[in-house]
């Protein structure tokens, strides 16, 4: 598996190079500076798990109690199973995520399962999205998403401070528009 | 309404006037008519057979007669509230009684313009003209209905207004004369490939299915028999439908771009300036292949938006033919690139390990101005991208390609599903992204850089 030896930092800027040997996610460790999301992403991932999961365990739970029956502790211990399971998946791909602003385009990379690199010309940015949901607020947090002309671009960092949304935000149009228009 | 607007009584557009800002023009009046008939044939179609047989022939003409007349009286109302002007750089269309709407379509973000004529059109003279522009979940401006003349007159003027502006393709890259000639699709070439498609091929089955059921169960039934011929229809649909959707193509380039003429029933003028060439794919069917046919399929943004995938699917480039005309075609489209010359390699040997059968076929490469990759086992499809083309690009790595060292790089495009070059070597796959972006960086410079001082000008109030 892969070491994610890089700490994740709070969106603030981190300045250290990457060095070492080039991990999948980290092409071109000498001159992409990697930025993580904030580790608070984790809680608010949890909380989406824990959610569902909650869901699943008083339906379970519920059937349980009434029948009585084996099948449902089989069910019980299956749904816990899976809840840590994808906990232990979730802070890792927290960690996962990152981005880099180079000079001419952004880079964003993210999952574990299968491992996506996106890089995007400011150039071809048509819009770009900055939202935040009532747990991500909760937590201080908001997601940015570049779009381009393309469906398949896929540029969307979520878990960065609101100052770091919003520079980043800035940054990012200001760029756009220097850049080409049309297609 | 404003006063500039027609009187009700002289309401055909007047012909192309010159200058900006002219003044605003309705169109055609037999318009609401074409749209009442139109409708009527939604009309019978949603009524359905099973109406028919349940309320007598009678009723339904009445029921389908009252209909027509309340959807040409609301057409007539939408006419009387509809115009259309060039203002500038624009082109501002009015509509809406009620709700009141003026779109203005800036004309350097044209895509590409068609001049439609369906059957009904055509017998009365008039044409449908549709804009393309990106973003809009439909086509953003169908004027419909103008005469021919207006209509070509109008297009003229308005690839005039938005050519001037486009920024890029040198002019050393255009041919001197216009409207030179490409090439011509011979109509039985077009049927034969046609019926060399699994659709084609099957239908005697499911003829003589049908048959040994009704044979069979014995009920001869009037709608029985409406309704399977409805379905077999719908089956036969999408062949059927290429075939009178590309009859007498032709296709030329001029000064404009590429001009493609195509269709039976409904026929259409398509131009797509050069530079709104997004991709071109190359697609070898199974079926085709003893005659070595192969088509070639245009990608232009705003044909293709989300959710609408299915609308455009005519191959709007080579419906059908061999691989010299392929070449002469794509050469044209894509000036300098060379079909038969692509440097593409294959992915490394372990690649077999996720596309088993597909690996020899698998390829990809860079040449001067496109990256093209090569894919598919039985429908085979090099798919070809111009570098300024580009608007992102992806390198996606799975679970096993992770555990082989392999991935997939992707070059998404503002139309179509863009160039995937499939299960490369890691370390290639990483050298190929890098490679992309610069490359697709230097041909935007070289596109829009000389022109950097006019993008503010250019900029929409």
């Amino acid at each position: 598996m892969i070491a994610y030896r890089r700490g994740v930092n709070d969106g603030m800027p981190s300045a250290e190079p990457t060095a070492g040997p080039t991990s999948p996610l980290e092409p071109w460790p000498e001159t992409v500076d990697w930025r993580g999301v904030s580790p608070d992403l984790i809680w608010v991932e949890l909380l989406h798990l824990a959610g569902g999961l909650a869901v699943a365990l008083i339906a379970v739970s519920t059937g349980w109690a009434l029948t009585g029956h084996w099948t449902f502790g089989v069910g019980f211990g299956a749904v816990v199973a899976f809840g840590l399971w994808r906990a232990t998946v979730v802070v890792r791909a927290v960690r996962a995520w990152g981005y880099a602003e180079r000079d001419k385009d952004l880079l964003v990379r993210h999952g574990l399962l299968v491992r996506r690199l996106s890089i995007v010309p400011y150039a071809r940015m048509q819009f770009v999205d900055v939202t935040a949901g009532p747990l991500e607020r909760a937590f201080s947090l908001a997601t940015v998403q570049l779009h381009t002309a393309a469906a398949a671009t896929d540029a969307k960092i979520p878990g960065l401070r609101p100052n770091e949304a919003s520079r980043l935000r800035d940054r990012l149009t200001a760029l756009g528009e220097v850049g080409a228009e049309g297609l | 309404m404003n006063a500039e607007s027609g009187v009700p009584g002289s309401p055909s557009a007047p012909g192309p006037t010159a200058g900006t800002g002219s003044p605003r023009h309705r169109l055609h009046p037999l318009s609401p008519f074409l749209h009442g008939a139109k409708s009527l044939f939604v009309i019978v179609a949603a009524l359905s057979w099973q109406t028919l047989g349940r309320v007598g022939v009678g009723w339904f003409i009445v029921v389908v007669l009252i209909l027509t007349l309340a959807a040409i009286t609301l057409s007539v109302v939408s006419w009387l509230n509809t115009g259309y002007q060039v203002i500038g750089r624009e082109l501002r269309i009015h509509e809406g009684l009620l709700w009141r709407r003026t779109r203005a379509i800036p004309l350097e973000r044209l895509q590409a313009v068609e001049v439609v004529r369906p059957a009904l059109a055509q017998l009365t003279g008039l044409a449908e003209l549709r804009l393309e522009v990106v973003g809009g979940g439909k086509t953003e401006a169908p004027l419909a209905y103008l005469t021919v003349d207006d209509a070509i007159a109008l297009r003229e003027r308005l690839l005039g207004l938005a050519g001037s502006l486009t920024p890029g393709e040198p002019a050393a890259a255009r041919t001197p004369l216009p409207g030179q000639h490409i090439h011509a699709v011979p109509n039985q070439e077009l049927l034969i490939s046609q019926l060399l498609t699994p659709q084609a091929l099957l239908l005697p089955i499911a003829v003589a299915f049908v048959l040994t059921q009704f044979l069979s169960e014995g009920s001869w039934s009037f709608i029985a028999v409406a309704s399977t011929l409805t379905a077999m229809a719908g089956v036969l649909f999408q062949p059927l439908r290429r075939v009178l959707d590309d009859w007498n193509f032709r296709l030329a380039r001029d000064d404009a771009g590429l001009r493609v003429w195509r269709g039976l029933l409904e026929t259409r003028t398509q131009t797509v300036p050069l530079n709104r060439v997004q991709a071109v794919t190359a697609i070898w069917p199974l079926l085709w292949r003893p005659k070595s046919w192969l088509r070639l399929r245009l990608a232009v943004a705003g044909y293709t938006g989300p959710g609408q995938e299915v609308r455009e699917q005519a191959d709007r480039l080579l419906p059908v033919g061999d691989p010299t005309t392929a070449r002469r075609i794509l050469f044209e489209a894509l000036p300098g690139v060379d079909l038969a010359a692509l440097p593409l390699t294959p992915p490394p040997r372990r690649a077999r390990w996720v596309a088993p059968l597909a690996q020899p076929v698998l390829g990809a490469g860079l040449s001067d101005r496109v990256f093209a990759a090569r894919q598919g086992l039985l429908t085979r499809q090099l798919a070809v991208v111009p570098y300024a083309r580009i608007q992102s690009v992806r390198v996606v790595q799975g679970p096993l390609q992770r555990r082989l060292r392999l991935a997939t790089v992707h070059a998404d495009t503002a139309a179509g599903s863009g160039v995937a070059a499939h299960d490369r070597d890691l370390g290639e796959a990483w050298g190929l992204a890098a490679e992309l972006a610069a490359r697709a960086r230097a041909a935007r410079a070289s596109e829009y850089g000389s022109d950097r001082a006019g993008g503010a000008r250019r900029e929409r109030p």
